[in-house]
């Protein structure tokens, strides 16, 4: 049991890159729109991500060192803090937009406005981070977060046409009446959410919080191609159900209650209950990630104590970066900005930093004085270069592209 | 043992003997003839110095506001340090060294008022 256990943080770091609140909403409106032709950049994500995670967990347990920590030395100071603060807006607004997402699912349940709930969401965020043990967070929330599994059990239920799914899903282009831009501000959306930077700095930094040593190299790897895939399957059951209810109709998914009523479809009300419990987990879980990763990053920057592991005391200025993270996120939404555009945003922005992220990781990978024998394999070197160009390519075309569909219109 | 001292030393990471953070090492302090590094600088005014510029400026002039009983950077004796490899393993506990301002501050303003501050997470 303690063996199967071991695996929540990876799923627990991947729910929060593939099926957070924004990524709930925009994969199901891609599947509204566009069908399952963006199947591929789920597969191409889940590789990458897979990938990197990998190199970033070997890195962790090898030199005991978090990458993010790594980063500062093989880029430098200025370059470190470029990188910072690029990846702390991210992971900031994300946190906003996850505490926004809990509120919504909250809003679905209760009816009462999501506005209402944003600050009990966030004062039971702020002590769960705050008391509770992190092996305890990535159990809770990893393993109820799987309660999402019940959408990809409703691709079967609701009896779809499976030859013309097979057909949408090997299709690279966008169907007839839709056009290239939103297709492909949706794709980079997509991929960009599959990698967001702060799933790595979160799973190495969990890596550490979990006192992985050298022996947990197989953890470390179990973690990543099982967790990963698993996120990454959770979003296609988002994508396909919305694919099959709602692309027929042409009806546009654009809030969190469309994206979880084909459960409804289903199996009725326990679906939906399920689905909406599963959103409830999976966006908390994404608070925690990236409310956590707001103060690992700033922390392991500045070479300050940090992490669950210390009592709070001795690590003062991580838990303060926390605290006013999750004090700023409030701030935002109470400006009652949507949470879901809100991380739309972010991903194209994070489509732009996330060179600065992967680049360094590849070289640390690479460094016999950090690894030793552990190094990358010429196989993850032609992985992690091939993904560069993506990266790359993606960063490069991610503000035209927003820019010209007007936020993918 | 020789050194490379901005590839294999500088913005590591320091521990203490526990494996606990103490800090980056923003600078290093050498010996007049500089032969030998005498200390470990670390803490933000190391760090905005090695920075300059207006945003170095700001960062020393920030760091050194809150910790007014000292002149310098915090200091930490080269002579301290057990091991070099993926960090800075120091020979100490950082009870021993003197706490970086912020920390003491934040510790003794903020975070030590809060129930459960003491308690193991």
């Amino acid at each position: 049991m303690k063996r199967l256990l071991a695996v929540t943080l990876g799923i627990l770091t991947a729910i929060g890159g593939f099926v957070d609140i924004g990524d709930i909403v925009s994969t199901s409106e891609a599947g509204s729109r566009f069908g399952l032709a963006h199947t591929w950049v789920l597969v191409v994500g889940i590789i990458g991500i897979c990938v990197y995670a990998e190199m970033s967990g070997r890195v962790t347990a090898i030199s005991i060192r978090p990458v993010f920590d790594l980063i500062r030395e093989r880029l430098g100071p200025r370059i470190g803090l470029v990188n910072l603060l690029g990846s702390y807006l991210i992971t900031l607004l994300t946190l906003a937009a996850e505490i926004g997402g809990v509120a919504l699912a909250l809003q679905l349940l209760s009816g009462a406005s999501y506005l209402l709930w944003v600050p009990a969401a966030a004062i039971v965020l702020w002590l769960a981070l705050w008391r509770v043990k992190f092996e305890t967070l990535e159990r809770v929330f990893g393993l109820s977060g799987l309660a999402l599994v019940v959408l990809l059990v409703g691709i079967f239920w609701l009896h779809p046409d499976v030859a013309d799914l097979k057909g949408q899903a090997t299709t690279f282009s966008p169907p007839k009446g839709e056009n290239w831009p939103t297709y492909s501000f949706m794709a980079i959306a997509l991929f960009a959410s599959a990698m967001t930077p702060y799933e790595v700095f979160f799973f190495s930094s969990g890596g550490v919080e979990e006192r992985w040593t050298p022996r947990d190299l197989t953890i470390s790897r179990i973690n990543v191609f099982l967790g990963f895939p698993l996120g990454g399957l959770l979003a296609f059951g988002f994508l396909a159900t919305s694919a099959i209810v709602f692309e027929p109709i042409g009806v546009d998914v654009s809030t969190l209650g469309q994206a979880v009523l084909p459960a409804g479809m289903a199996f009725g009300r326990i679906g939906l209950g399920l689905a909406i419990l599963g959103v409830f987990a999976a966006t908390f879980g994404a608070a925690m990630e990236t409310g956590l990763s707001a103060g690992y990053t700033v922390s392991q920057y500045f070479g300050w104590s940090w992490g669950k592991f210390l009592r709070p005391r001795q690590a003062a200025r991580f838990h303060v970066v926390v605290l006013v993270s999750i004090l700023l996120a409030v701030a935002a939404l109470l400006t009652t900005i949507d949470p879901i555009q809100l991380t739309e945003y972010m991903l194209i922005f994070s489509a732009v930093v996330l060179p600065l992220t992967y680049l360094p990781i590849l070289v640390v990978a690479n460094d016999r004085g950090y690894l030793g024998d552990k190094v990358n394999g010429p196989f993850a070197n032609v992985m992690g270069v091939i993904y560069l160009i993506i990266v790359v390519a993606a960063a490069v075309a991610a503000v035209p592209v927003m820019i010209f569909t007007g936020m993918g219109g | 043992m020789p050194l490379l001292i901005a590839f294999d030393l500088l913005d590591r990471q320091i521990l203490d003997r526990d494996g606990i953070p103490v800090g980056k090492v923003d600078d290093v302090e050498l010996s007049p003839d500089s032969r030998y590094v005498v200390a470990l600088l670390t803490g933000q005014r190391a760090l905005g110095a090695r920075f300059g510029g207006a945003l170095g400026r700001w960062i020393t002039g920030t760091a050194a506001r809150l910790d007014t009983d000292r002149t310098g950077p915090r200091r930490i004796e080269y002579a301290l340090v057990a091991k070099v490899d993926s960090a800075v393993h120091l020979s100490v506990r950082r009870e021993l060294l003197t706490p970086p301002a912020l920390e003491a501050w934040l510790d003794e303003h903020v975070i030590g008022r809060i129930p459960g501050a003491s308690d193991a997470g």
